[in-house]
């Protein structure tokens, strides 16, 4: 639904329901974790005994993929998902990477080549 | 591949990430435009409005509290090996800054889309932009039977400094939005040479 169907209305009610997967936590256990950031499952940790939707999100990355990709295909709003992988993250059963350009502006160089990139497409 | 916890080795190598946010009133062309170039269809996902928004941090036992959720969609364009570009497309209302503010951190610029039959609706995103110095480009989105729209008379009606690229776009056609995201990128790289960034 687009969020301007309920445009001036907002959505009340069970939107809330997702967060119960979290335990009622908003907030990440750590910070670094941004839309863009590539996750993938370190396989050797296994899943049994997992929460089913952690099992959804480890077999989801089990490529690297983006944070928004990974809540998009398990179908996770944004801040539950992100509260989740970080805790996958916090017991190593993840690993993520987080592009350097997060932090600092990509130089000259690398805009231009950016620039042929777009342009090839 | 710097970056703080690169313990991912080997092949498929993880590519470095660049986001471009894309914001614009209602059915100005954001979902059209980001899915234009994107190479995976239709990523979608939601963000629930609740804790920086509104300051909660645990909401077990507010079950009943009023949120909102917010559509976002978003597109996939690898460039190469090392470099993928996200496109993300975000509401164009105040009321949805929240999302700005978090897809505007760390990111290379924006694209405003700019609906010639409802131009207000671009005027906050406008706004917020600037005020955050994230590099942006107006894409006046030309809707059949408005392309009689002079881009001149767009700037001024938008109040748009000169040095803000502006240009009138078919959000359906990959060379037009092509053409968006070079004038966006060009824009990054002149003021990268002019030392002119804002913080990020
Ligand atoms: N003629 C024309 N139609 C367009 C263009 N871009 C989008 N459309 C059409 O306009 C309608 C709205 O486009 P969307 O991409 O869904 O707009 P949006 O901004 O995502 O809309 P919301 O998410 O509902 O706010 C669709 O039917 C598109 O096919 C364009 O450049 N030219
Ligand atoms: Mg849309």
């Amino acid at each position: 639904m687009s969020a301007y169907e309920e445009d001036d209305r907002s959505v009340e009610s069970n939107l809330i329901r997702p967060y119960s997967l979290t335990g009622g936590r908003t907030r990440p256990s750590r910070g670094d974790l941004t839309v863009t950031s590539q996750v993938v499952a370190v396989p050797s940790m296994g899943s049994a005994d997992l929460d089913p939707e952690l099992e959804l999100i480890l077999s989801v990355c089990a490529r690297p993929v983006s944070v928004a990709e990974v809540a998009s295909r398990a179908g996770l709003p944004l801040g539950v998902l992100r509260v989740l992988l970080s805790d996958l993250l916090d017991q190593g059963r993840v690993v993520a990477h987080t592009s350097p350009w997060e932090h600092r502006r990509p130089d000259a160089d690398t805009l231009r080549s950016v620039l042929d990139g777009i342009r090839r497409l | 591949m710097a970056g703080p916890w690169t313990v991912v080795e080997g092949d498929p190598p993880v590519p470095d990430t660049l986001k471009i946010v894309v914001a614009g009133g209602f059915g100005a062309g954001k979902t059209t435009l980001v899915s234009t170039l994107s190479e995976v269809e239709s990523l979608h996902t939601e963000e629930i409005m609740t804790s920086r928004s509104v300051g909660v941090d645990d909401l077990a036992g507010v079950e009943d509290k009023t949120t909102t959720t917010v559509a976002l969609d978003f597109g996939r364009i690898t460039l190469d090996a090392s470099t993928v570009v996200y496109l993300f497309g975000t509401p164009g209302q105040r009321r949805f800054s929240y999302m700005w503010e978090e897809l505007s951190q760390g990111a290379l610029g924006a694209i405003v889309i700019a609906d010639t039959r409802r131009l207000a609706d671009s005027f906050d995103s406008i706004d917020f932009f600037e005020s955050r110095r994230l590099p942006f480009v107006v894409a006046v989105n030309c809707f059949d039977g408005q392309r009689t729209h002079r881009a001149e008379d767009v700037r001024v009606a938008l109040d748009l400094a000169e040095e803000v690229p502006l240009s009138l776009c078919d959000a359906r056609d990959r060379e037009s939005v092509k053409g968006v995201l070079v004038e966006l990128v060009e824009l990054v790289l002149r003021l990268e040479l002019a030392g002119a960034q804002g913080p990020l």
